[in-house]
């Protein structure tokens, strides 16, 4: 193998993969901030009695759940203008993680609701709070606390996912790692050290999740 | 005997589950200050006869009459119809309910669940519903416990929170479901001393309990329910003592009392 | 509608072809990379410590890398590295790598979740070691984790979706080529997430059929 490593190179252009990085982790902070809205919003309208949300919010959670996302993305962004919705690469690629995220979250949420005990709700209508009022002060902050780890890996794996970004030319990560592989070749250094900067992102995230767990697990 | 109106005026409360007459035209008055038990099997409808008092579940015909007020249904023109959900809450209000298995809030600690009422329902500012809340553990022998989360307490002190939680809404009337059934037989005692000491202070309580020697010793009077209905009712002292109807004399034997 | 169905029916070729090339893919993947994974799990289960720590190592760097950057390593690293694979090739190695650390995880769990009193019981029959894991811990544990194999199917038919990036000809590059031609973006994306729609849920519902099957 007639290869000689030379990470000067990689090490130059650091600062651009550096760039990639924080965007992917604001693209996959603001997909999972619009993803527990609509999570949290079907989440509850599918507990909710009304039979037609309940087989709307399955169909959504199905459709997305199957398909796979470089699919959606590329559908919103080139598809979607002949609908005459015409979105930057930026906004078409954070809708598409938005609503995907919302399928993953929507999930967890019913999870977490399911978690709630039954008799919790009774001590709070006993206590003449109204059907409202239990739900936001007795079973939202108890269905929060119970998806917090799901909620926690999900973003991981959203975070993941903004390496498909570079499809539609957004300049995260792999668009970048991709782009100095191309003009230097030095090719198993810029994996390396993309590959690696994304384990160690992962795993500090992971961290910080296990910690904020750990505060939260009084239940 | 009081000579005002009673307090609680349950008349003909019925209520059926499909096929089965979970209750069956029970008709029962508690006067204020009174203590009154009930006791009978499972399945007789004493914790269901409870909960539709408190508006947890709907019957079907007959009235509860609370300090004057026909709650949980209006009746207009004869047809009668279930309140909305705001007037209903508002009534619940009126009674507490401490139930079998604490039901405390997971989420909030001990003072924390006291205040939850005060704040959202009774709309007490903050810090005069810390106050309160406090005071009320103080009462249940709770308060240095007042930062403890329900994971951190044990079974009869989070009954004893969930006391707190509902004499501190004021209520008229408390609703106690089996409070000790689900605790260990050496925290019983401390749950049991708390009742006891409400009963002194002058609350009026509707107790369905399997405590025999508690319910005679704490009440005025005890109900025997059977099966959906009223067996026999009288003071708790001839109740237990000189039993009249057959079921209630195999019941109190099955009981070992 | 009527001059998409005239196009479909002009590209029904090309969409099959990729069809064919997905699902080759994905199969020869989850072929692969179960098996990876089965010895992975394995290792990282019961392995001595060096070799349980190489597998830990490989199971978290694997995990923590978008199967992106995993398909776009394999890519270009290998041919460097003298292994001169085609594209499908790479596209090939790369899932069932991402495989095989999904499964690894997986079948470790599941190994690790067996109660001890079943190894007891084996060895005091006098079974080897080898032998407990093949007939005893093995069988338990594949079975316990069926539902979620097949699950792992249907993420690799999603993943496949990724190697029209280094251009391999499955569905979805298909697609593209098709929409290149005709300008019918809308329509053809749909169709195409249709058909993998399709593909996932009757792998979804058999899935779902495996576990009651299980169950019961």
């Amino acid at each position: 193998m007639d290869y000689y490593f030379r990470f000067g190179v990689v090490w130059a252009n650091f600062d651009k993969l550096l760039q990639g990085l924080a965007l992917g982790l604001a693209l996959a902070l603001v997909a999972i901030a619009a993803g527990t809205i609509i999570g949290i919003v079907c989440a509850f309208a599918a507990a909710g009695g009304n039979r037609a949300t309940r087989v709307g919010v399955n169909a959504y959670v199905s459709i997305i759940r199957n398909t796979p996302i470089l699919v959606i993305v590329l559908l919103v962004f080139f598809a979607l203008p002949q609908l005459g919705v015409r979105l930057d690469k930026y906004q078409s690629f954070i809708a598409s993680l938005a609503v995907y995220a919302g399928a993953y979250l929507t999930e967890v949420f019913r999870a977490g609701l399911s978690g709630v005990p039954r008799g919790v709700i009774d001590a709070g209508r006993a206590i003449g709070m109204t059907g409202v009022q239990v739900s936001t002060y007795v079973v939202f902050p108890i269905m929060l606390r119970n998806s917090l780890p799901a909620m926690g890996t999900t973003f991981i794996s959203l975070f993941k996912d903004t390496s498909i970004a570079t499809a539609i030319a957004v300049p995260e990560l792999t668009f970048q790692a991709r782009k100095i592989n191309v003009e230097t070749f030095r090719v198993v250094e810029v994996w390396l050290v993309a590959s690696g900067l994304y384990v160690a992102t992962c795993l500090v995230i992971a961290a910080g999740l296990r910690q904020v767990e750990r505060r939260y697990s009084r239940l | 005997m009081n000579a005002n109106p009673p307090l609680l005026s349950i008349r003909q409360l019925s209520k059926q589950f499909g096929s089965t007459k979970v209750l069956n035209d029970i008709c029962l008055d508690v006067a204020e200050g009174e203590v009154v038990s009930v006791i009978g099997a499972s399945g007789s409808g004493k914790t269901t006869l409870l909960r539709c008092v408190n508006l947890l579940e709907d019957f079907d015909t007959g009235e509860i009459v609370l300090d004057g007020e026909s709650i949980g249904y209006r009746a207009e023109n004869g047809r009668r119809t279930r309140l909305a959900e705001r007037e209903l809450a508002r009534q619940r209000a009126m009674t507490g309910m401490v139930f079998q298995s604490f039901n405390l809030f997971p989420h909030l600690s001990a003072l924390g669940n006291v205040m939850l009422g005060l704040t959202k329902v009774r709309r007490m500012a903050k810090t005069d519903a810390r106050d309160l809340a406090l005071s009320w553990l103080e009462r249940v022998g709770l308060a240095d416990r007042a930062g403890h989360y329900p994971s951190q307490l044990s079974g009869g002190q989070q009954q004893r929170v969930a006391i707190a939680r509902a004499l501190a809404m004021d209520p008229k009337l408390v609703l106690l479901d089996e409070i000790t059934s689900a605790l260990d037989p050496e925290l019983v005692q401390e749950v049991l001393q708390t009742i006891s000491r409400l009963a002194d202070d002058g609350i009026t309580l509707l107790i369905v309990t399997h405590e025999m020697r508690f319910a005679q010793k704490v009440s005025s009077r005890v109900v025997f329910m059977d099966r959906g209905s009223i067996a026999e009712i009288g003071p708790a002292k001839r109740l237990f003592e000189k039993p009249s109807t057959a079921r209630l004399k195999q019941f109190l034997r099955n009981a070992h009392v | 509608m009527e001059s998409f169905l005239h196009e479909l029916w002009i590209a029904r070729y090309v969409l099959l072809s990729g069809l064919k090339i997905t699902v080759f893919v994905s199969a020869v993947s989850i072929l692969a990379g179960s098996l990876i994974g089965l010895v992975t799990g394995v290792a990282l289960a019961y392995g001595p410590r060096p070799i349980a720590w190489l597998m830990r190592g490989y199971v978290d760097v694997v995990r923590g890398t978008p199967v992106l950057v995993l398909i776009l390593a394999s890519f270009y690293v290998l041919a460097i590295a003298g292994i001169h694979f085609t594209a499908i090739q790479s596209g090939i190695f790369a899932l069932s790598i991402f495989c095989g650390a999904h499964m690894g995880e997986i079948v470790r769990g599941a190994l690790q979740a067996i109660p001890k009193t079943q190894t007891e019981a084996a060895r005091s029959i006098g079974l080897t070691f080898s032998k407990i894991l093949a007939y005893v811990l093995l069988p338990q544990a594949l079975r316990q984790i069926l539902p979620v194999w097949i699950n792992t199917g249907a993420e690799l038919v999603k993943a496949s979706t990724l190697l029209s990036v280094i251009g391999v000809g499955e569905l979805l590059l298909s697609t593209q080529e098709i929409v290149g031609r005709n300008f019918q973006t809308l329509q053809f994306y749909t169709l195409a997430g249709v058909m993998y729609y399709c593909v996932n849920f009757a792998i979804e519902s058999f899935g779902r059929q495996a576990e009651r099957r299980l169950r019961g």
